[in-house]
């Protein structure tokens, strides 16, 4: 039995190529049976996700396979470049491998992938799909996805600008259950920030927009509480944590309002994101005892540099995957 | 012997710091650094043993059986609310406290040989002893959860987000809280030490002239005095913090600065 693997990823195709090769997480199994019956093969599982959709076969010829899938799947790339990449042997449990451990993923180390393979390897299994070479090969590629996460520190640190802010209330606040957010303008940024506090278990979440309507929709996007823009001050004493991203020209939260709070929340500490441009608050807030002002730039810097960390761990990672592929003794690993 | 549990319990200590610093330079945690402070902590209780049976009473009469009293009273605390910090880390911050105040005991001419036995013991003059060695223990350790947060805030403030320091530190509220918390308790401590320091100075007769001499006569009332002054330290900084409120930095600062004075309280003793 050859080991197989043919895919399209983030990397080898645009989205309107990729959305054709989707599979959603309830077929999975189903997609797994077809494969199959396209390649003519007796083991088969289906991994696919928002920038990648792999086929992993397990055959007594690799090449008759691969062949017989690529034809089964050319009308779907039909008016565009061959999307496809294909590895065979120990190239496609390499492969696999980096997969799991987010080194081939669109984020660096994201952690997310792991989930989606497993389940997608259960869907095969459970349709009938797996045999001996992929059952053994998938246990083994989980377990090295473990290992390369928890000896390197490849998925430390914040890679976005919102989970940067996630991880910083974190570190101020420990757990955010007992957190409540203020939402300064209803835009993108100040959307996905508050989002990944909510998701995070933020307490509740009250937004101001000039736009009240806008600040309503918001509030009830995020299961929280709409203010009027005019009444932002009086809410300040309760939060933990500021968003601000209006397009306010100026500077609309300064230091003299900030400090006129200070005794009513006693002396409580205050998280402040800014992530507008031009600035919505002060820099003085930031000199403030208890205020922890982060401007666009200063979050930006972080997720920078948390890539650039995860960057330094690719070549520990690899080397952990062919240490442990040399231990997997397996038709498979036999050189292509 | 009991030097010899001393200088065990020392070196230990000193292990657990190194190791555990040099842990962190790497970004991790020693998950080593609670099993060396649990090692430090036996060897503390032979020395106790050992010094009290040669004292026959709780061995607290001179510094430097206060200071490693003191040690052990750290460590304890350590022990017992470690898990609601970082637990490894917090013993690296502990354990070159213990290490100061054991190493100052073990100093040439220190410790002695031949302690003499306490003949007399007064049921009140040993819980103002244990009482407030014990609440010394509770406020050095609220002293290194204040340098703690002093270390975090700086770097939160400043934008200083690298290292393994940063990312094993407990959170801010997390450390305030649990800051606040062992100010309370060796405030109470500290509180039965000092009503049992008073008891133990009370003349049979408790009128006005007899108390007046009585305390006059008594050897150890600038300690008393001192050991008041320490105590309505804390009280207005924990009354300050519970009315007024007051900054994080403030609190952690007042703690740490409150131990460091509070340490003059053993110059007289």
């Amino acid at each position: 039995m050859e080991l197989v693997c043919l895919g399209v990823n983030h990397k080898t195709a645009p989205v309107e190529v990729r959305e054709r090769f989707a599979v959603g997480t309830t077929k999975l199994g189903e997609a797994a049976q077809q494969l199959l019956e396209m390649a003519g093969a007796p083991e088969g599982v289906v991994v696919s996700t928002c920038n990648r959709t792999e086929f992993y076969l397990a055959a007594e010829n690799a090449t008759a396979a691969l062949e017989r899938l690529q034809s089964g799947l050319a009308e779907k790339v039909h008016g565009h470049e061959e999307p496809f990449y294909h590895y065979q042997q120990k190239a496609a449990a390499r492969h696999l491998c980096k997969v799991v451990s987010g080194l081939d993923s669109m984020l660096l180390g994201e952690t997310e992938i792991f989930g989606q393979v497993k389940q997608a390897y259960q869907a095969a299994h459970e349709a009938g799909a797996t045999g001996p070479m992929l059952n053994k090969l998938f246990q083994k590629v989980f377990s090295v996805g473990k290992k390369v996460r928890t000896q390197t520190s490849i998925q430390e640190g914040s890679t976005s600008i919102g989970n940067v802010a996630v991880e910083l209330a974190e570190k101020i606040f420990g757990h955010l259950k007992d957190s409540e957010v203020m939402v300064l303008g209803a835009g993108e940024m100040s959307r996905l920030t508050a989002q990944a506090l909510v998701s995070r278990g933020a307490k509740s979440i009250i937004v101001a927009n000039r736009t009240h309507e806008r600040a309503i929709e918001l509030a009830d996007e995020m299961g929280g509480r709409a203010v009027r823009f005019d009444n932002w001050l009086d809410e300040l004493k309760n939060v933990d944590v500021v968003i601000s991203s209006t397009g306010a020209p100026h500077t609309i939260i300064h230091r003299e309002e900030v400090e006129s709070l200070r005794r009513a929340r006693k002396f409580r500490p205050l998280f402040m994101i800014d992530i507008a441009v031009p600035r919505d608050i002060e820099h003085s807030v930031g000199e403030i005892e208890e205020v922890y002002l982060y401007d666009i730039d200063a979050l930006e810097q972080l997720a920078e540099e948390a890539r650039a960390r995860r960057g330094y761990q690719i070549i520990e990672c690899e080397k952990i995957i062919e240490a442990e592929l040399e231990k997997l003794v397996s038709p498979f690993t036999k050189p292509q | 012997m009991d030097r010899w549990f001393l200088i065990a319990a020392t070196l230990l200590a000193a292990v657990a710091g190194v190791r555990g610093l040099l842990v962190l330079r790497h970004g991790n945690r020693s998950r080593w650094t609670v099993w060396w402070m649990i090692g430090v902590m036996l060897c503390q209780m032979g020395y106790l043993a050992a010094r009290g049976e040669m004292r026959g009473a709780c061995p607290l009469r001179s510094i430097a059986e206060i200071s490693v009293f003191l040690a052990w009273s750290l460590t304890l605390f350590y022990l017992l609310v470690g898990p609601v910090y970082r637990i490894s880390l917090l013993g690296v911050f502990t354990a070159p406290v213990v290490v100061i105040f054991q190493g100052f005991t073990l100093l040439p001419g220190r410790l002695a040989a031949n302690p003499e036995k306490v003949l007399n013991t007064t049921f009140w003059g040993e819980t103002h002893s244990a009482m407030s060695v014990l609440a010394y223990g509770a406020l050095a350790l609220a002293a290194v959860a204040g340098v703690m947060f002093l270390v975090l805030d700086h770097q939160l403030k400043e934008h200083h987000l690298k290292g393994g320091l940063f990312r094993n530190l407990p959170p801010v509220r997390e450390l305030l809280v649990s800051l606040e918390r062992l100010l309370w308790l060796g405030m109470v401590l500290l509180t039965v030490g000092v009503i049992a320091g008073v008891l133990m100075i009370l003349p049979e007769k408790e009128d006005l002239p007899h108390l007046i001499a009585a305390i006059a006569e008594w050897s150890g009332l600038p300690h008393l005095i001192a050991a008041v002054a320490v105590w309505l330290g804390y009280v207005v900084l924990m009354v300050t913090k519970q009315v007024r409120g007051m900054t994080g930095r403030r609190f952690a600062l007042g703690a740490v600065a409150l131990f460091v004075l509070s340490l003059g309280v053993f110059a007289f003793v």
